[in-house]
């Protein structure tokens, strides 16, 4: 096979193979709903409530806290989809505000910021939430 | 009363002198032929299409009109990764749960293919607790299911957490949106 039919056969491939990426909003339902809740309310002392999710953004570490916590660094989507839905999550849990500030998360920044693991998440956002209530 | 009584006799004396069995028979039968063919009539078949807007369908739910299956059979499309009894076995139905029982609003989420239509949906599989298990419909089907050690995706785990009672009794499968329109 020449090398035009070889590069035709591999381009037939990629486009047979069924496309896995969904919606940010199709995800939300598969990877977050099912302990944050429909309106990202979760539960009271177990499930963190997303309402104002970008608060986090405003102190120093937040950013990376919302791509390293397990739900989003351990969960099974790729990159840039992980990237979209954080910024659809930002998005649809506010503050309202943030819509028009939001620098949107790049499958990039994902790809650094992910890896790393973060071995005591309660200890972490509980620090990230007092230096956001000592910045009020 | 008495002249109730006559005018009844005479009735009926004079009904049986002018009127054959057979033509009770024939009356009879053409009674039972026209009335059956009364659902027939257009009239019916425009009350079965539903109107615009007419349409009761739960948010995600697939459209009514569609071949449903059997919510009581563990083959049925939306059990795909269903790991207990089957809440419509128990009481319930396939989306609701058996009376004295408790829907856990912690889930895990998957999706099952719908054959009638091809699309993918996405299925909330939502414990129903606060009673004893109900021991109808063992039904272990594990589409998408995962290992324990990732628990988000896991069917083995008790999903009762975030209801007053973690006792387990059974299972519904909530259709919750259209995950992709071809599978």
């Amino acid at each position: 096979m020449s090398r035009a039919g070889l590069g035709l056969a591999a381009l037939a491939l990629a486009l047979a193979a069924p496309a896995r990426g969904e919606t940010p909003e199709v995800n939300y339902l598969l990877q977050c709903q099912g302990c944050h809740l429909p309106d990202g309310s979760g539960k009271s002392g177990a499930v963190p409530d997303l309402k104002d999710l970008g608060r986090f953004l405003a102190v120093p570490g937040g950013r990376e806290y919302l791509v390293r916590v397990p739900g989003s660094a351990q969960s099974p989507l790729s990159d840039a989809d992980l990237a979209a839905l954080l910024n659809w999550m930002l998005r649809r849990f506010g503050p309202a505000a943030i819509a028009d500030t939001l620098e949107p998360y790049t499958p990039e920044e994902i790809t650094a910021l992910r890896r790393p693991p973060l071995a005591d998440v309660a200890a972490t956002r509980a620090r990230l939430l007092a230096r956001l209530r000592a910045g009020d | 009363m008495a002249r109730m009584d006559r005018w009844m006799t005479g009735f009926a004396r004079s009904l049986a002198r002018r009127t054959s069995r057979r033509s009770v028979l024939a009356g009879i039968g053409t009674a039972l032929v026209g009335g059956a063919a009364v659902p027939l009539l257009p009239v019916a078949r425009g009350r079965a299409e539903p109107a615009p807007g007419d349409r009761v369908t739960p948010s995600g739910e697939p459209d009514p009109t569609t071949p449903a299956g059997d919510p009581q059979d563990c083959g049925y499309w939306r059990y795909c990764a269903v790991d207990g009894f089957l809440s419509s076995c128990c009481g319930g139905s396939h989306n609701a749960c058996p009376p004295g029982t408790q829907m856990s609003p912690i889930t895990w989420l998957g999706t099952c293919r719908n054959p009638a239509d091809g699309k993918e949906y996405v299925i909330s599989y939502n414990d129903c607790c606060g009673k004893d298990v109900c021991g109808s419909c063992i039904c272990r089907r594990h589409e998408g299911d995962k290992p324990v050690y990732y628990t988000p995706k896991s069917n083995d785990i008790d999903w009762c957490m975030g209801t007053r009672e973690i006792i387990y009794n059974s299972t519904v499968a909530v259709v919750v949106g259209v995950a992709r329109e071809k599978g």
